[in-house]
């Protein structure tokens, strides 16, 4: 029975596993196709030799750690040092085919009804006739020109003509159809009921590497994701290249950029610092008044306050926003009943940041409520008891007791927390979007933009429309900034140390 | 052990026979299609398969998605035929190499600014089947039955009506696109034109003098309290709805609100100041053919004989009324007075420039306005500083 069950469940996962792979290879991503096959082997090999048992756990674990965090990083790196962006999204492959597949219309040539027939065997027969009368059959690429009473004209009487039905159901056929005129020109389709002469307009030269306009005979050369003639001009569509490090240079050498960028990074510590200290004090007051055994109705308050944590963010932000609107607003009618006087909430940098504090005071005590009435319940009551004994009062009871042991439960959240709203790009751009804007700023910049948001503004509204690669270059920045930053944290705080230390 | 095989066998043959396959196949056509043209599309689709006996798949895309799906999914060949989609995508759409150019087979049955739209370097990319553009909606309760003819005219009401706390009008705040009239009233563009008809993003027309005068008549408006400052959108709707605003900028898609408060109402172009009038973004929906299509000519074919017909552009608009840009379905939709008074406002308006440097635009334009309605600063500083960034940030993306 057990036996059975593995295999069921191994011929699960191995039926996933195909079914990516399919999809993987039909997208032509090789390389997450080899990762995913040395995974797929390694879970069978695991599955099926005895030997394998003890990584049952870890294997997957590991697998599945290098698909969705190593290899989306690996992949950031990349784009980092490309120009993916608007302008450059497609690859040099399908960029050529493009230009090659570039056909313009001879403007002096009027266009050519078309009459199509099928021979016996299924192949095309075509009879153009053009506006003066004159009449050609082109068949396989050649055309040739037939007078009145022509044999060839009574052998494609012998074929079956096609009706309109028929040329619609074979446009996708017609218009592959392509017939040398002369050395320059070739008879195409142009639509339903005509085909007209073209001119190629550019060739590209494998050899050489180098895109020809036919027309005009400048040379086009790759350079940095575009076909680039002499004089300097460009084609589009660019395609997607490696840059080098051009990005981190637009960003580390561009004083336009890193202007805002101290006071920028400034405000996200601030951010993520106040936000974690009043989300925790918060939370931690509440949790100490609930723990409180003598209390009534705990379950009740427990439950009603846990619920800002249970509605999505998304839907609080938006609320909070209409509640802080400078004219409508809840908070402001009723500040205006009472002190007479309303506040700029959304327009004015100070209590801009201040309205982000309360929202996501709103967001986030909850959570660290729960975490610190976990927490607390796991202090020994001796210790209490003992320092009633000792004559402590309720404050030196909580400083010296239960603090120090909640942090040590707590304190490695505290310092997620911080990362975590080191880069809460949602509340920031839920309620304020990063405005109000800095006067004279040099690039587009708020009060209350953090760098994550601030990235986005880069990455997203800057000149050339997306920049994947820019906005990944900023993304590593910030990867390393707050890498950084958590390490020293957990450094420093002795977050990760052995639990007993810090009593 | 036999058994297991056997399962595995039957597993794996399911999930090869439930590969999802909605990409473009040849011999049949597939179309993006936002959720309120999607069941037309289908009707029409049903009438393709009968005339010719060829597949149309309708595929419903919420239609700001379709753009940034299109330039996902299009290279990997798993892309659509057909999309519908907005004219001002067609700047990042073309450069990126994702569109190709429509051949329309009579254009004079189009509104010519709504094909003016869709061109780009001289060649059409789309079939317009509506237009749109801001104009002013009135309470004639308040404001009259003919509504403001100049600026002026509001002032003078404005002055009266905010003693009773009242605004003459109201606007979406801080949004450069509702507040691009107050630019161009007196001379303002966003991008000039090269002599060759092609937009210069280096040419930034919104800190001329003829803009600075607009924005500064926009300031005045609001230090005079005769037009609301720092309303948003909602905010602008909930004062016009209730009575405590004469009149509005913004477009169509607020008559379904208005009507619904039950306000006396009309809609009108942007009045005039100094003799001039405010002119809007124009802005077009069409639709558009994929560079990746394996059909393209069955997808001409599709668009020219059974798209761009009277009835397929009626039931259009009767799904979702807006003004419609082509001219033989024209004489019906614009009985509509409301339909009429935004074909007008369009007749005066400037197609929004689609060209990805407008991104570089919007954000440093929203911020002057924020710095004016916050009063941090007076109007010609707050503008200047931003159309300085704007070239600056143009510039440093490779102009």
């Amino acid at each position: 029975m057990g036996k059975i069950i593995k295999g069921g469940f191994l011929a699960i996962i191995n039926v996933v596993f195909i079914w990516i792979a399919l999809y993987l290879l039909s997208a032509q991503a090789y390389l997450v196709f080899a990762l995913l096959l040395l995974g797929a082997l390694l879970t069978n090999f695991i599955f099926i030799l005895p030997k394998g048992y003890p990584y049952r756990y870890l294997l997957p674990a590991a697998f599945f750690m290098v698909l969705l965090v190593v290899y989306p990083i690996m992949y950031t790196v990349y784009i980092s040092v490309t120009n993916y962006g608007t302008g450059n999204i497609l690859n040099k492959e399908q960029v050529i085919a493009q230009f090659e597949s570039k056909y313009v219309l001879e403007p002096s040539s009027e266009g050519y009804s078309f009459q199509a027939y099928r021979d016996s065997q299924d192949r095309l027969w075509m009879l153009f006739t053009d506006s003066e009368g004159r009449q050609m059959v082109g068949h396989d690429g050649e055309l040739t020109p037939v007078q009145a009473g022509d044999p060839l004209l009574g052998q494609l009487d012998g074929f079956t003509e096609l009706n309109r039905v028929d040329l619609v159901r074979a446009t996708n056929e017609l218009s592959a159809q392509s017939f040398a005129y002369d050395d320059l020109h070739e008879l195409r389709m142009r639509n339903i009921n005509a085909f007209s002469l073209y001119l190629q307009q550019y060739r590209y030269d494998v050899a050489s590497d180098r895109l020809t306009d036919l027309q005009t005979g400048t040379v086009y050369e790759p350079i940095d994701g575009y076909f680039q003639a002499p004089d300097g001009t460009r084609l589009t569509p660019g395609f997607r290249a490696v840059i080098g490090f051009d990005n981190f240079r637009r960003l580390l050498g561009n004083p336009q950029i890193t202007g805002p960028f101290v006071s920028v990074f400034i405000w996200t510590i601030q951010w993520a610092l106040l936000s974690v200290a009043t989300t925790f004090v918060v939370g931690l007051f509440l949790a100490i008044l609930l723990n409180d055994p003598h209390m009534r109705l705990r379950k009740v308050y427990r439950s009603l306050l846990i619920l800002p944590y249970a509605i999505p963010a998304f839907i609080s932000a938006l609320i909070w926003r209409g509640l802080f609107n400078t004219e409508l607003g809840v908070i402001n009618q009723i500040l205006r009943a009472t002190v007479g006087s309303s506040v700029p909430w959304l327009q004015d940098p100070f209590w801009a940041k201040v309205a982000l504090i309360i929202l996501n005071l709103w967001l986030g005590f909850p959570y660290m409520m729960i975490i610190c009435l976990g927490a607390l319940q796991s202090i020994n009551a001796e210790m209490y008891e003992a320092a009633l004994v000792d004559g402590a009062t309720s404050w030196q009871q909580f400083r010296h007791i239960t603090l120090p042991l909640l942090m040590v439960s707590v304190g490695p959240l505290l310092v997620s927390s911080f990362s975590f709203n080191f880069n809460n790009f949602s509340v920031i751009y839920l309620l304020t979007r990063g405005r109000p804007p800095i006067v004279g700023a040099q690039t587009p910049a708020g009060h209350t933009d953090i760098l994550i948001s601030y990235t986005y503004r880069l990455a997203f509204e800057s000149g050339r429309g997306i920049d994947y690669g820019l906005a990944s270059a900023v993304t590593l920045v910030i990867f390393l900034i707050t890498g950084a930053i958590t390490f020293f944290n957990f450094r420093f705080t002795g977050a990760l140390e052995d639990v007993n230390k810090n009593v | 052990m036999k058994r297991l095989t056997t399962i595995f066998v039957v597993l794996v043959l399911a999930m090869l026979l439930s590969l999802p396959v909605m990409a473009s196949v040849p011999g049949e056509l597939l179309i993006w299609s936002d959720g309120e043209r999607a069941p037309i599309l289908t009707e029409v689709a049903k009438r393709f398969v009968i005339e010719y006996g060829i597949t149309v798949r309708i595929q419903e895309l919420p239609f700001g998605d379709i753009r940034d799906n299109l330039a996902i999914v299009a290279p990997t060949g798993e892309g659509p035929d057909i999309i519908v989609g907005a004219h001002d995508w067609l700047g990042q759409l073309v450069t990126d190499g994702l569109i190709e150019p429509i051949d329309v087979a009579d254009e004079s049955q189009f509104l010519a600014s709504g094909l003016e739209a869709f061109t780009w370097g001289g060649q059409r990319y789309g079939i317009p089947y509506a237009i749109e553009a801001i104009g002013l909606i009135y309470n004639k309760d308040i404001a009259g039955e003919d509504g403001f003819q100049t600026f002026e005219e509001m002032i003078e009401l404005g002055m009266k009506l905010r003693d009773e706390g009242k605004y003459a009008v109201v606007l979406p705040q801080p949004d450069p696109y509702h507040t691009f009239p107050f630019f161009s009233i007196l001379g303002g563009y966003v991008f000039g034109m090269d002599a060759d008809g092609v937009l210069n993003p280096l040419d930034v027309g919104l800190a001329n003098d003829g803009a600075v005068e607009g924005f500064e008549l926009f300031e005045y408006l609001m230090d005079e309290r005769i037009m609301g400052r720092a309303t948003p959108y909602d905010t602008m709707m909930s004062l016009f709805q209730n009575g405590n605003a004469a009149a509005m900028i913004t477009g169509p898609w607020a008559f379904n609100d208005v009507r619904s408060a039950g306000v006396n109402y009309g809609f009108q172009q942007i009045p005039s100041y100094k003799g001039q009038y405010g002119r809007p973004f124009l802005g077009a929906q069409g639709f558009m053919m994929s560079a990746f299509s394996e059909n393209k000519m069955l997808a001409n074919l599709f668009l020219n004989e059974f798209v761009a017909t009277k009835e397929t552009m009626l039931a259009i608009y009767e799904g979702d009324p807006r003004p419609t840009a082509f001219l033989p379905a024209a004489d019906i939709i614009n009985q509509d007075p409301d339909m009429r008074g935004v074909m007008e406002s369009a007749g005066e308006g400037i197609p929004m420039p689609a060209i990805p440097a407008m991104n570089a635009v919007w954000t440093a334009w929203s911020d002057a306005l924020e710095l004016v309605i916050n009063e941090q600063s007076a109007p010609r500083p707050a503008i200047e500083n931003a159309v300085q960034l704007i070239i600056q940030t143009i510039k440093d993306s490779g102009y």
